[in-house]
């Protein structure tokens, strides 16, 4: 099987290497967008850097909402193992993506063994926008108590609950806050559970600000729900290397972060790239109908549409071993093979296109 | 002595950072010096004579002739002259700026008048979202100075802001005033959802009632107050509006109680 193309002919490995080298090497504005485990993240970065280019993660757009969340507004968080522990109230806001539905379904199965020693409770603080089916149901098995506001949008209600919750007057009732303000006197850990599709960053604000408002008092916290765990690790990977999330360019050799300059979705849309790098250990795809120099690591049976130069590449935790991240940790975990394959690491590529540029220096990691 | 001009040649093919174009950053330098400039950044960063062509010699006077979305931060870290451009530009224009005027003839990008101190920007289009607004990682927004949106204004109006007046006058996206500490935004025309949510203090002033309020605003009547005497006068004084914005005895309502309360929505009643 080939896992090297130009264009749409197999080519060897090394041919490939040799080509989409030549391209990095020539390209004014390269622009890498990835999806990779932690050491493919790091390799991609730091040829991102050698060449003064720019990265974002593949779901860049998703991501960077998440990231807004901690750059523009802070908050509180703890690890979901801790909720779990320590917490005898669970507050869940908004739409949980599914993918997290497991891990609270075996959170209800469990009692804190730490903490005030309560029975646990839930509770949903959802809007007047309509719960997907699989919500609906999740609410019903964990029988959450519902705190709502009629037509009231979820960033109205939390303002609505924080207000009530300091006493303080508002213009609609909202449903059972009377019942989670027992509860929230009650426990000694309540803990707020979201993620970045549960409402608007100005709606997380506020329920930052709510438990804020809580840790005057007591004890409250948060646990963040990402909605794609290999996206928040290379955000993680990429503040670890740089300092800063993704969407970081090296314009000036030092890295810059700017999430509106350094989309590179947008820089490719808007032809303010001349090579696009598309890392995708996933398989994704890129968008169609770019008419911009393309070369793509993608795990694939087949050339990438419209790529200059494709290269297959496995994935860590299938085809190879490696680190990712796991929201269920709340922090990084080693994969093993699950199906080991020979389709190469995207780090060993990277690698090897870095030794293939001029200069022939091995990348830092 | 005729303004220091510059003429885009062509659409640069990177965006540019225009900071160095203020009018202190220029005094004394010549047209060679100037064209050598660098304003991209990169391997291939383009200099000022590969995208404009020089003319005039009043540095105190900047005109830029032909905009481009490419253009960022023009008018950055200013604190005197005058910049104007005649064209569209792009982001954070008049970025930390403390004094001096800029004036845009077309639409800009996110960001506009993003943390200034000091000085007048006038936009005669229309601005993106965070108008006034602290990029990623800042604590305070604009901080003082007059901001004025002739067009239409994104979302997030005036987020953090802390002293100064905006004024967008053919109304605004979503969450104007949005975690405001102090100071004044002016909104005639439509506004979005949730005006001043997470706001401190300060006031929205509005040509009409807003319609979707957070519901940690109350009413609290309809005051007779001096304040929007006053501040009609001061708007017609200032060409920011042409006929008076508040009227006697405005609606108002207090908010956001889910923060502190002390902030006020002052709107013009019978609209």
């Amino acid at each position: 099987m080939s896992v090297a193309w130009i264009g749409s002919q197999p080519v060897p490995l090394m041919d490939a290497i040799q080509k989409a080298a030549k391209l990095l090497a020539s390209s004014h504005c390269p622009v890498f967008s990835l999806d990779a485990d932690v050491h493919g993240t790091r390799s991609t970065i730091a040829l991102a850097e050698r060449l003064g280019g720019a990265f974002d993660h593949v779901y860049g757009e998703t991501l960077a909402r998440e990231v807004a969340l901690f750059t523009d507004n802070g908050g509180m968080f703890t690890t979901p193992g801790e909720a779990r522990r320590r917490s005898s109230l669970i507050v869940l806001v908004g739409e949980i993506p599914a993918p997290h539905h497991d891990m609270l379904l075996a959170w209800s199965n469990t009692q804190p063994d730490l903490g005030d020693g309560g029975q646990r409770a839930w509770f949903h603080i959802g809007g007047a926008a309509p719960a997907s089916r699989a919500t609906r149901q999740f609410n019903r098995q964990l029988k959450t108590v519902p705190i709502t506001g009629g037509d009231l949008p979820l960033s109205a209600v939390l303002a609505g609950l924080r207000a009530r919750l300091q006493g303080r007057q508002v213009t609609s009732p909202l449903a059972n806050v009377d019942r989670l303000g027992a509860a929230l006197n009650k426990s000694q850990f309540p803990v707020f559970v979201f993620s970045s599709t549960s409402g608007e960053a100005a709606g997380l604000a506020m329920l930052q600000g709510l438990i804020a408002d809580l840790n005057r008092k007591g004890r409250a916290s948060s646990v963040f729900l990402p909605a794609d765990d290999d996206a928040w690790g290379t955000a993680l990977t990429s503040l670890w290397m740089t300092g800063f999330p993704p969407r970081t360019g090296f314009a000036n050799s030092l890295p810059s972060y700017d999430p509106v300059r350094w989309d590179t979705q947008r820089m490719v849309r808007d032809k303010e790239a001349d090579l696009h790098v598309w890392v995708s250990a996933r398989g994704e795809m890129p968008p169609k109908g770019r008419k911009i120099k393309l070369i793509s690591l993608s795990r694939a049976e087949a050339p990438t549409a419209n790529a200059t130069v494709t290269i297959a590449v496995g994935k860590a935790g299938r085809d190879h071993d490696g680190v990712a991240y796991s929201s269920r940790i709340g922090t990084f975990q080693a994969l093993a093979a699950t199906e080991r394959s020979s389709l190469p690491s995207v780090s060993s590529i990277v690698q090897q296109l870095a030794r293939a540029l001029p200069g022939r220096q091995d990348l830092p990691c | 002595m005729k303004a220091l001009t510059f003429s885009l040649i062509a659409e640069p093919d990177q965006r540019l950072d225009l900071t160095p174009l203020t009018p202190a950053a220029l005094t004394g330098l010549t047209v060679s010096q100037i064209e050598k400039l660098r304003l991209g950044a990169g391997r291939d960063g383009l200099l000022v004579g590969d995208v404009f062509r020089l003319s005039g010699k009043d540095a105190n006077n900047v005109v830029i002739e032909g905009g481009s979305a490419r253009f960022d931060r023009i008018g950055a870290g200013m604190a005197s002259g005058h910049i104007r451009v005649n064209g569209n530009i792009g982001s954070q224009a008049g970025r930390k700026m403390s004094g001096g005027a800029v004036m845009i003839e077309g639409n800009t990008g996110d960001h506009a008048g993003s943390g200034m101190s000091g000085g007048r920007v006038e936009i005669r289009g229309n601005a993106g979202n965070n108008v006034g607004g602290p990029v990623a990682g800042e604590l305070t927004g604009m901080e003082g100075g007059v901001l004025i949106v002739r067009g239409k204004a994104g979302d997030y109006v005036g987020d953090r802001l802390r002293r100064g007046i905006i004024a967008v006058l053919k109304g605004c996206g979503d969450y104007a005033g949005y975690r405001m500490i102090a100071g004044t935004i002016v909104v005639t025309g439509r506004v979005g959802a949730m005006p001043g949510y997470l706001m401190k203090r300060g006031s929205l002033l509005f040509d009409r009632r807003p319609e979707q309020l957070s519901p940690t605003f109350v009413p609290c009547g309809e005051p007779e107050i001096a304040f929007s005497g006053l501040f009609d006068r001061y708007l017609v004084d200032e060409n920011i509006t042409d006929r008076p914005l508040l009227g006697p005895r405005p609606g108002r309502y207090g908010g956001d109680n889910a923060v502190s309360g002390k902030g006020e929505i002052l709107y013009r009643r019978g609209r």
